[in-house]
């Protein structure tokens, strides 16, 4: 019997997603060139390594915070299907920004691979990416990509199920947010612990996301937080 | 300090403040701007929107946005 | 500890690090993620020392430039039907006859069947597929549009403009994807934050003329103004989207009230489109076209060819058609096409193809020698085509994404009025002149 796993990929808007959706599942979905061109999720699959995967291409988005309809769709994605793995594809000729979606998936708990798209980008601006240091430093593996040659694709569908036998670890480096902010997320933790929804996502990321007054967070827990 | 708005081409800033309301203010920060970013202006239509480089991206920002913005000159 | 009691919790601490910190605990947290990853990128990333102003950024140095954005914006849009036009027509000329070849023959047939084959099937159906090529082309040419990185640029240089009508350059993106079909842009729409802005945006798109109505445009224009025949097109997407904009503008102002949102996008760099990319857009769009004339324009032209092969067709049109007659096409076989082709804009031209026969000539010839129309008919027509109601389809999706009935009666009622009294000014007013 082959196991069923589900595989989100999560990105900027605008960082390949689609074309890596695509190299995936052998997809015919169209690519464009402006943020916003999959404005909801779509779904393919794959075998490899005696698993069924499934993969969703989500809409793009900036964080986990979710602004417009297209961003709700990826982020409650990501948040209350809980994919077996998060692929994030990040684009590498603009690691700083695209960076801001993998910490916070980090900051999550999810099971997180970065996809390190447009590599032929970033050598072309002479750009030099040390992958091994970035995948160590983010406590997730890294796969360098470029996406429109369907470049890297068979190392990322090995990772995929790397990530999930546990051979790979994915949990995320530990981040830390200065002494002050810190310091009241612990105080959050504790008064945290006894909610319901604790149960099911970790005291410290609620507390964080408290701390930013994340509107549906404080929702959930408001309503005493069955999910 | 100045507004963003009146900063011009080429200029490269330093962010001082956003007051932009605080859910808008957090889509910034999601964006790559908070306080303390320097950024370029690559270009800008007066009156009219931006465009900004940072943390090597390109982001545009209405002119009604450019005007909460406080930037230090760099 | 209660829910309640968690909340009070998290705002002392919002107050207390508000206090010692003197900023919002988002942009502390913030700070922090932005803090690790640039320590990050210092082992990580080594970039030249002098890094070379992009080509994207030289490039819009010109395209978005604040003298010649518009203008730009204006010559690629004309250029987009010029080049749909001009490149279709040999196309169209050679699909014409071959159609036309097989309605002769078709016609040999004896009996209901014969008729039903060469004036319901190939005559209704196949005069919609004559618009094959252009509908294509028409698609390739906003797919590059969409696939370089100009879409943004085109809602940067229109942001000064459309906030004066109370929307932002976002509202933007999803006009000029009505021009290729109003269902994908008006999902488009969810990348707009703002749910007024995003209301008033959804609201206008049909205006934005789609692929469907080009082959009315082109069918008539081909006959009615063969010396301007590409401006008289051009001319009906300028309307639309002069119309949109002051639409636009009163709805913001009387019926959804309130700020409109703030303006943010990312600049996506500039790419060369592939040929692959670009096609398969076109396939994807485009294969819509065709499913659709095979299914539901399929059966609705057969549908009329059978209430005409009754002597049903005629009375319902001559129910209807004192209602166009101020409009200058109350003739009953206008009527027809025109209360028809709320199904899907195609049904139009599938209509004439079934009433009059296979091919531009000819339809334009009986409706200018029958039923004696002049130019100024069939402009008001165009007129109508393109303003009253979009297709069923377009109907579903602003359903869907607006949540409510009352907004999709809202636009099938008030795009069939504004059409009316569009289609009468123009046949009216023109008519003192010619």
């Amino acid at each position: 019997m082959a196991k069923n796993i589900t595989v989100a990929l999560a990105g900027n808007p605008n960082s390949g997603k689609t074309t890596v959706f695509n190299n995936l599942t052998g997809a015919r979905q169209h690519v464009g060139n402006w943020p916003g061109v999959t404005v909801e999720k779509k779904e393919g699959g794959f075998g490899h390594r005696g698993y069924n995967i499934n993969v969703v291409d989500l809409p793009g988005v900036y964080s986990l915070t979710a602004y417009s309809p297209d961003e709700v769709v990826a982020r409650n994605f990501i948040l209350k299907e809980e994919p077996d793995v998060v692929v994030d594809i990040v684009d590498a000729s603009n690691l700083e920004r695209n960076l801001y979606l993998a910490v916070q998936l980090l900051e999550l708990g999810a099971k997180v691979i970065i996809a390190l798209n447009m590599m032929d980008v970033a050598e072309s601006r002479k750009y030099k990416i040390n992958v091994k240091e970035l995948s160590r430093l983010m406590g997730m593996p890294v796969v360098p990509m470029v996406a429109s040659h369907n470049k890297g694709t068979e190392d990322l569908r090995g990772t995929i199920v790397d990530v999930v036998e546990g051979k790979v670890p994915a949990d995320g480096a530990y981040l830390e947010y200065g002494k002050d902010v810190e310091g009241e997320i612990s105080r959050l933790e504790g008064v945290i612990a006894s909610s319901p929804l604790a149960r099911r996502y970790s005291p410290r990321w609620l507390a964080i996301k408290l701390l930013e007054r994340d509107e549906e967070i404080v929702g959930m827990v408001k309503e005493g937080a069955h999910v | 300090m100045m507004p963003l708005s009146m900063a011009s081409r080429g200029e490269t800033v330093r962010v001082a403040s956003i007051r932009a309301g605080w859910g808008f203010q957090r889509r910034l920060a999601d964006m790559g701007l908070t306080p303390g970013t320097q950024i370029t202006i690559v270009n800008c239509q007066r009156p009219g929107p931006v465009v900004l480089g940072l943390r090597g991206s390109r982001l545009v920002l209405g002119h009604g946005v450019a005007h909460k913005i406080m930037v230090t000159e760099v | 500890m209660s829910s309640e009691d968690i909340i009070q919790e998290a705002k002392q601490s919002l107050a207390h690090l508000k206090k010692v910190r003197g900023d919002d605990a988002e942009t502390l947290i913030a700070d922090a993620r932005y803090g690790f990853i640039s320590g990050l990128m210092k082992d990580v990333l080594q970039k030249p020392s002098v890094e070379r102003r992009t080509i994207s950024d030289k490039v819009d140095k010109v395209i978005i430039n604040r003298l010649l954005g518009i203008p730009i914006f204006l010559a690629l849009m004309y250029g987009v039907f010029q080049f749909t036009f001009v490149l279709s027509v040999p196309f169209m000329d050679w699909i014409d006859s071959a159609f036309g070849w097989l309605a002769g023959q078709a016609a040999g047939i004896d009996g209901w069947f014969g008729a039903l084959l060469a004036d319901g099937i190939i005559g209704g159906v196949g005069s919609v597929l004559i618009f094959i090529p252009p509908i294509f082309l028409l698609f390739i040419a906003l797919s590059i549009l969409e696939d370089s990185g100009y879409m943004a640029r085109a809602a940067f240089v229109m942001d000064h403009m459309m906030h004066k009508i109370g929307l932002h350059g976002r509202s933007f993106v999803p006009m000029i994807m009505g021009f290729g079909c109003n269902v994908p842009a008006i999902m488009a729409t969810r990348t707009i934050e703002n749910p007024k802005d995003r209301l008033v945006t959804i609201l206008i798109n049909p205006m934005m003329s789609c692929g469907a109505r080009l082959p009315i445009y082109i069918m008539l224009a081909l006959f009615f103004f063969s010396a301007h025949q590409g401006l008289v097109v051009f001319s009906m997407y300028a309307v639309g989207m002069v119309i949109a904009i002051l639409l636009a503008f009163i709805f913001r102002k009387r019926l959804v009230k309130g700020e409109s949102g703030h303006f943010v996008m990312e600049l996506p760099p500039y790419r060369m489109p592939t040929i692959i990319g670009v096609l398969t857009h076109m396939w994807e769009r485009g294969s819509v076209f065709i499913a659709r004339a095979g299914t539901l324009i399929f059966a609705v032209v057969v549908l009329i060819w059978l209430l005409d092969y009754t002597g049903a067709l005629e009375p319902i049109g001559r129910t209807f058609a004192p209602i166009f007659a101020p409009c200058g096409f109350g003739q009953w076989e206008s009527t027809v096409a025109v209360v028809f082709g709320v199904l899907a804009k195609e049904v139009v031209v599938g209509t004439f193809g079934t009433l009059f026969g296979i091919g531009g000539g000819i339809v334009g010839g009986t409706l200018a020698f029958e039923l004696g129309w002049s130019a100024l008919t069939a402009y008001s027509f165009m007129i109508f085509c393109l303003v009253s109601v979009p297709c069923v389809a377009t109907l579903g999706i602003i359903r869907r994404e607006t949540n409510s009935w009352k907004w999709t009666g809202f636009v099938a009622a008030y795009t069939l009025i504004l059409a009316w009294i569009l289609a009468t000014l123009i046949y009216q007013i023109g008519s003192l002149f010619v």
